[in-house]
This record gives structure tokens, C-alpha cells and sequence, in this order.
């Protein structure tokens, strides 16, 4: 294994050089060929680099300024500079608190969903012969699938307060005696926006884990089996190890779209209800932005949103270079 | 170095692409009303190219409206709007934002069915433009004058019609006969008074194991009608600060909050109440008209009686039922969509939009003229008693407030939040109004 490394590595030295040597002969020519031929590999990255300023450094500009004036991004309308003002009323809007506390209470309550439970299904499934595994695999990755706003709606029918199959189940078994509105009663409605989201991602993070499992070598499994190792031992000293990339890529997509995640079953569920008490910080940018028409406080938000989530990010990389552990000889 | 040079040579020419993207975006629409009095109709449609206008209506998704609304506007294009040269293209909005994010993205938004209490926020905000300033006069004074008085009124903010009353119900209590009559009961005899509608819902709770009564705290707008019902106020007359906290809005409440805590109260929001009651779960259900035909078609395949009373009052004093529905608002950026967005707001409002709107959706006619003529609406009313309870209840109707532009939509979500938390959490009602009201108030700057 090391030798084929170091080969591999020799061969790529030998090829680059003349390859250098070639694109630097032209300097010796006219000035506007080699002008010419220095701009060319710009001239690759070029495309790549205006689509990535159009679509995303421009915007991503703008919000910056946005968040300092007010405007309702009404063609015509022209913007006008208030300062400091889009923050002092988002620190003062009533909603904010709990969508802050709502956003972190969805992104902790996801990660079982996104990581402990699809990490058990696919170990689980893994061992299965080829046939069963496709096929259990299939059903678990149907939700993820499913549109957000379909889902929503059987969701919806099965939650019904006087309709739904789920009260008059519980209510058969003798739960409870009375209607439950999910998505209309304080405390439940989270819980029942946290449970759909996450039905929907366990597909993913099953893919993933899957995906992550074909990779790893079943021999390091034969040779700790014929250490007497148990199936436990395995999970936990190979197993995690070997995955390690995908968990922390879990880790980190979990916390990161959880806000995102739960943001159409917010909308389409309760409009952020009852009161208020069930909003998220993506859908509080939604609604200042789009229901409100206060471009300048909904860019505020978003501008607070990208900086804690910026150094979150930036924290969950160092996390990944540190933890994760990758196997070269895979 | 010389890379720098063309690193930056590349930047300059890319920022000068967007440059010109951007001053592209900003000069797409100027709702001005530079067309004033220009669009005298015929003249400047053409039936050869015809002008196509968009049309946002709610109305459309609603499974109980949007056939009726389909009928109204496909049998503008085949008629009036083939002849003169217009087609409506009509648009979902379900919640009412859509219309929003398109005139912010520069599309072409002309007519929006846009609901009450955020309308002077809309004109203000996104160039939706007066009646007066941009149809012709004597066509418009023409079309008024067969309109109820008191429906144009709702659409006219400082003396200028922004919109035009266009679907229009009050609130009916609903009744399930055949729940009232398993808990032995008389639906030919409704509650006239809350105290009537509490004992009745607990009888039906109470024999038939269904809930009895709902009204969803989320339902928007009759909460104003039993504020008012109690006689309360909700905003002050010049719209500058708001006054439910008062001793009869505070009672008000608290009748509403003990209700439903009787146990014989529906719970979940509007939509999950509306099927509840078709699904013939519940026993009164409080309601816009504009839900009639669909009601009626629910109790027609189940086998039962639906029945419809008037709004439920105070002991001792008479009841202000509120007005739901929509105006149609308008915006138009040339001749051309003005002339056409007028062929089609006439036409919708006309004696055949009417009778479409009433007919088949259950909505109101607010033509004085059509209901009164057995050619369009007579036969209609005299055999639909609901619709005659609804008419009789437009004398002594009150609109629901029109929040001042500025802050209108925190208004709207800050005083749902309150009634939503009083009714379900069971909040104490005084202190939960008296500290909204002052939040209210604050914002308004009163």
C-alpha cells in the first residue's frame, strides 16, 4: 500500500513538470501572446467565478446593506439609510426570543434523527442479505423523497384534531378523553413540527450511513470476529471510527439545515402558532421579508443568523479535522 | 504582477455586468398615476392582441370556493374579455403573500382579492392605486351607483376607493339538525344569546359525545363582531390607538375563553374546525358565508340537516356581526393594463359576477339591484334562508378594523397571539389585553 503511494505521487511530479515547462514558453514570445496565454487558466475560472459572484457573493452583499435601511423591496422604491434601527426593533420583537430558543430546540431535538437513529437502522440493515437491505432501505428513504408539502398535508389528516387517526387512536386506548390540537396547542405544536421533520430526515441519514458502511473493508470485521470480538465491540471500535467522516458530516448538516429543515412544516403546519410559540429564526426571516414587506429587518436577522451560524460552521470543521478519522488503506 | 493586473481587469468587467443588472432591476415599474383618467376602455384594447392581467385571489384555494371563483373568471375570458380584448390569468394565494413577493420581484401583479385590515399597509407599501385617480369618472360613478353604501365605504381610505368590496359575508352560526335533534334539541329554534349557545353546546357534548360549538381563536375576524357585540371598541375612530381593554372587551373575553373551557368547545385552528363541522363532528360552528356551498354539499352526501342563525348576542344587548371577504385591489402599469383591469373589475362586480359569487360560493351580492331581480338573484335568496339571515345581518353590520399602515401586520399578529393565547392557555384575560393593548399602543405611538 505505502509503495504504491509513493509511486503514484513520483508519476505526478514527472508528469507536471515538462506540462509547466510548456504553458511558461510562450513568455518568451510577443508581449500579447503571453499576455494572452497567462490569462487563459483565468479564463477557466471565470465562468465558475461569475456565476458564484452573481448568485451568491452579490446577494450576500446586499443583505449587508439592506440590513442597514429601510425598504420594501418594491421595484421603484428607493431604500432609505436608518442606521442601527433594523436591529434595535428585531432585538425588541416579541417573537425573536422564542424563535431563538425554538431554532436551538429543533436543532438539538433533530440530531437523533439525523444521526443516532439512522446510524442504528443502517448497521442494522447492513448485515441483511442484498435483496432485503434494497428493499428496507427503499421504504426508509421514502419520506425523504416525499414533497414537504405533501407530506404535510397526510401529516395534517393524521393529526386532526376530531378527524385524524391519531386522535381516535389514542383516545381507543384510552390516552386521553378529549381532541388534541397539535399544531394548535402551546408546547405540542414543537414537538409535533420536531417529529415530522424528523420522520423526514431519517431517510438521508440512512442513505448516508449506508453509503458510508459499503465503504468500509469487511475484512478488519473477519479479523476482529476471529479476535473474539463481540458485535457490540465491533460497532463501537470499528464501526464509529471507520464512519467517523460521515457522522461528523451528519453532525454538521443536522445543525446547520435544521433551521431550514423544519422551516415548510413550520409554514404549512401552524404559521408559526399558536401565539407565536412554535416560529424558528428562518421563518421569522421569511415572514419580516416576505409577509411584512420590511426587507431591511428581515436582512438584519439574516445577517445575525449567518453570523452565528458562520461560527458554528467554522467550529464544527475544526471539530471534523480533529475527530475524524480517515482510512487510508480503505 | 501582470496576473494581478488581469485578475482585476476580469473583476471590473464582471462588476460592471452587474452594474448593469442592477440598474436594469430598479427601473422595471413606476406605479405612478401618470395614466390618470386615460383609459377610456375600448379605445385602447384591442381583441386581435389582447392584454393579459394577473389576478391574485384566495377565493382559489379554497376547495369550497374555487370552483365558483374558476366559473366567475373563466366566463370573463369567453365573454366580456375575448370581445374587448382582455385575459385574466388568475393566481393561487393562498396566504395572501405571494401577490407580495411577485410586485417585489418585479412581476406583473394587477388585481389582488385582498382582505380588510392590511389594505392601507398595501397602498402605501406596494403601489396599489385609488379607483378615482385612474379609472374613468363617469364610467366609475356609473358603476357605484348600484353598490350598498355602506360596502363602499369599507374599501375607502381618506375619501379614495383603494378597493372595491368584491366577496363579502357575516358571520353564521351553523348548526348540525341532526346533532341538535339527538340531543333533543330544536334547530328551528337556535341560541339567539351566548348564554343559550353555552347550555346547547354542553347538551350536545353531553348526548352525543361530539363537541357542541366552535369558533377558532385563529379565525381573524369575528372575534372583532363579539368584541363589538359586548360593546366594546376596537381601535379608536381616527385609527390611532386601540381600546379593546376596556371592561366590555375584557367580558367579552372571558364569556369566550369560559366557553371554551365547558369542555363542549372544538379545539384546532379555522380549517381544522370547517372540517370538522362538514365531517358532521360538531354541533354549531360560527362561520363566513362564503363556506355555505360547501357546507351544504357536506350535509347533502352525509344526510343531514344544515341550518344557519344569525350571530349569536349579549344578554340584553343586540349583536354587531363583522364583515369578512375582500376587495378587489389594482395596479396597473400602462394604459393598456388599466383599461383592462377596469373591463375586468366591472365585469366582476357586475349582475352576472354577482350572481356567479353568490350563487356559487355562498358570498354575499353587495349590488342592491341583483338581489331584488328574478332574473339574476331573487329565486336564489327567497329559497336560501342562511342568505337572508346573512342580508339582514348587513344593517347592523360594523367592518373590522383597518390597522394603520405603518406597523398594520404586527397589529394583526399581535392581537391574533393575544385572543389565541386567552382562549386556549387560559390566560387571565385583563392583564393579557391591558399589556397587548399597551404593546399596541406603543407601536402606533399613541
Amino acid at each position: 500500500m505505502q509503495k504504491r503511494h509513493v509511486t503514484a505521487s513520483g508519476m505526478g511530479s514527472t508528469v507536471a513538470a515538462p506540462r509547466l515547462r510548456r504553458l511558461d514558453q510562450p513568455v518568451h514570445g510577443t508581449g500579447i501572446r503571453a499576455a494572452l496565454y497567462s490569462l487563459k487558466p483565468y479564463l477557466y475560472l471565470l465562468p465558475g467565478f461569475a456565476l458564484l459572484i452573481f448568485w451568491l457573493y452579490r446577494p450576500l452583499s446586499q443583505t449587508f446593506y439592506y440590513a442597514f435601511v429601510s425598504w420594501g423591496m418594491i421595484p421603484g422604491t428607493e431604500p432609505t439609510w436608518v442606521g442601527l434601527d433594523n436591529f434595535t426593533r428585531l432585538l425588541n420583537n416579541k417573537d425573536l426570543g422564542t424563535a431563538v430558543i425554538n431554532t436551538v430546540f429543533y436543532t438539538v431535538g433533530l440530531l437523533p434523527f439525523a444521526i443516532v437513529i439512522p446510524l442504528l437502522l443502517s448497521v442494522m440493515t447492513n448485515s441483511m442479505n442484498k435483496r432485503a437491505k434494497n428493499i428496507y432501505r427503499a421504504f426508509m428513504f421514502i419520506p425523504m423523497i416525499m414533497a414537504p408539502v405533501s407530506s404535510a398535508t397526510i401529516w395534517r389528516w393524521l393529526l386532526h384534531p376530531s378527524n385524524g387517526l391519531i386522535n381516535k387512536f389514542l383516545q381507543a386506548i384510552g390516552l386521553t378523553s378529549s381532541n388534541i390540537a397539535f399544531f394548535s396547542t402551546e408546547g405540542v405544536a414543537t414537538w409535533a413540527i420536531l417529529g415530522i421533520t424528523g420522520w423526514k430526515m431519517i431517510g438521508f441519514g440512512t442513505l448516508m450511513f449506508s453509503a458510508a458502511l459499503t465503504g468500509v473493508n469487511p475484512t478488519y470485521y473477519e479479523a476482529a470476529a476471529l479476535d473474539g470480538a463481540s458485535p457490540r465491540r465491533r460497532f463501537f471500535d470499528l464501526t464509529l471510527p471507520l464512519i467517523s467522516p460521515t457522522i461528523v458530516f451528519m453532525l454538521t448538516m443536522s445543525i446547520l439545515f435544521a433551521s431550514q429543515w423544519t422551516f415548510s412544516y413550520i409554514d404549512i403546519l401552524t404559521s408559526g402558532g399558536p401565539s407565536g410559540t412554535s416560529t424558528n429564526i428562518s421563518y421569522e426571516i421569511y415572514t419580516y421579508g416576505v409577509a411584512n414587506c420590511d426587507g431591511g429587518m428581515s436582512s438584519a436577522a439574516a445577517l445575525l443568523f449567518m453570523l452565528v451560524f458562520g461560527a458554528i460552521s467554522i467550529g464544527l470543521t475544526r471539530l471534523s479535522n480533529r475527530i475524524t478519522f480517515y482510512d487510508k488503506n480503505g | 504582477m501582470k496576473r494581478i493586473g488581469l485578475l482585476l481587469l476580469s473583476a471590473a468587467l464582471l462588476g460592471s455586468l452587474l452594474t448593469g443588472c442592477q440598474s436594469d432591476g430598479t427601473v422595471t415599474q413606476s406605479p405612478t398615476g401618470s395614466n390618470t383618467n386615460t383609459a377610456s376602455g375600448d379605445s385602447i384594447l384591442d381583441p386581435e392582441n389582447p392584454t393579459t392581467i394577473s389576478f391574485y385571489s384566495y377565493s382559489l384555494s379554497y376547495p369550497t370556493m374555487k370552483p365558483g371563483m374558476e366559473h366567475l373568471i373563466a366566463e370573463f375570458n369567453e365573454t366580456v374579455g375575448a370581445e374587448k380584448g382582455v385575459i385574466v390569468e388568475s393566481v393561487v394565494d393562498a396566504s395572501t403573500t405571494q401577490f407580495k413577493a411577485d410586485i417585489a420581484a418585479g412581476k406583473q401583479v394587477n388585481i389582488v382579492q385582498h382582505a380588510f385590515p392590511t389594505m392601507d399597509e398595501d397602498v402605501q407599501k406596494l403601489g396599489f392605486q385609488a379607483y378615482e385617480d385612474i379609472f374613468p369618472a363617469d364610467e366609475l360613478a356609473e358603476h357605484f351607483s348600484h353598490f350598498n353604501t355602506n360596502a363602499l365605504s369599507l374599501g375607502q381610505i381618506d375619501g379614495k376607493t383603494y378597493g372595491l368590496a368584491f366577496t363579502f359575508s357575516t358571520p353564521i352560526l351553523y348548526l348540525n339538525g341532526a346533532l341538535f335533534e339527538q340531543a333533543g334539541l330544536d334547530p328551528n329554534d337556535p341560541p339567539s344569546t351566548w348564554e343559550e349557545v353555552y347550555d346547547c353546546a354542553v347538551a350536545i357534548k353531553e348526548k352525543t359525545g361530539v363537541d357542541g360549538f366552535g369558533l377558532a381563536p385563529d379565525n381573524g375576524w369575528a372575534t372583532f363582531g363579539i368584541l363589538y357585540s359586548n360593546g366594546a371598541e376596537v381601535l379608536s375612530e381616527d385609527r390611532t390607538e386601540a381600546m379593546f381593554a376596556s371592561e366590555e372587551g375584557i367580558e367579552a373575553m372571558e364569556m369566550w375563553q369560559n366557553l371554551y373551557e365547558s369542555g363542549a368547545h372544538a379545539v384546532g385552528l379555522d380549517k381544522d374546525l370547517q372540517e370538522q363541522f362538514m365531517a358532521g363532528n360538531l354541533g354549531m360552528h360560527i362561520q363566513s358565508t362564503s363556506l355555505l356551498s360547501g357546507f351544504q354539499s357536506a350535509a347533502d352526501a352525509a344526510g343531514w340537516e344544515l341550518y344557519g342563525a344569525a350571530m349569536p348576542a349579549f344578554e340584553g344587548k343586540e349583536a354587531v356581526p363583522v364583515n369578512s371577504g375582500s376587495s378587489l385591489m389594482v395596479r396597473g402599469s400602462s394604459a393598456e393594463e388599466i383599461a383592462a383591469v377596469w373591463e375586468f373589475v366591472k365585469y366582476a362586480s357586475s349582475e352576472e359576477g354577482y350572481t356567479i359569487i353568490t350563487e356559487e360560493i355562498g358570498y354575499l351580492p353587495l349590488r342592491t339591484d341583483v338581489v331584488d331581480d328574478p332574473n339574476y338573484l331573487k329565486g336564489f335568496v327567497d329559497s336560501n334562508p342562511i342568505i337572508q339571515t346573512n342580508l339582514e345581518q348587513l344593517e347592523r353590520i360594523q367592518p373590522c378594523p383597518i390597522w394603520p399602515a405603518a406597523n398594520a401586520t404586527e397589529l394583526t399578529t399581535l392581537f391574533a397571539d393575544m385572543v389565541t393565547q386567552i382562549i386556549t392557555t387560559g390566560a387571565d384575560a385583563e392583564t393579557l389585553m391591558k399589556r397587548t393593548q399597551g404593546e399596541m399602543n406603543k407601536l402606533m405611538g399613541a
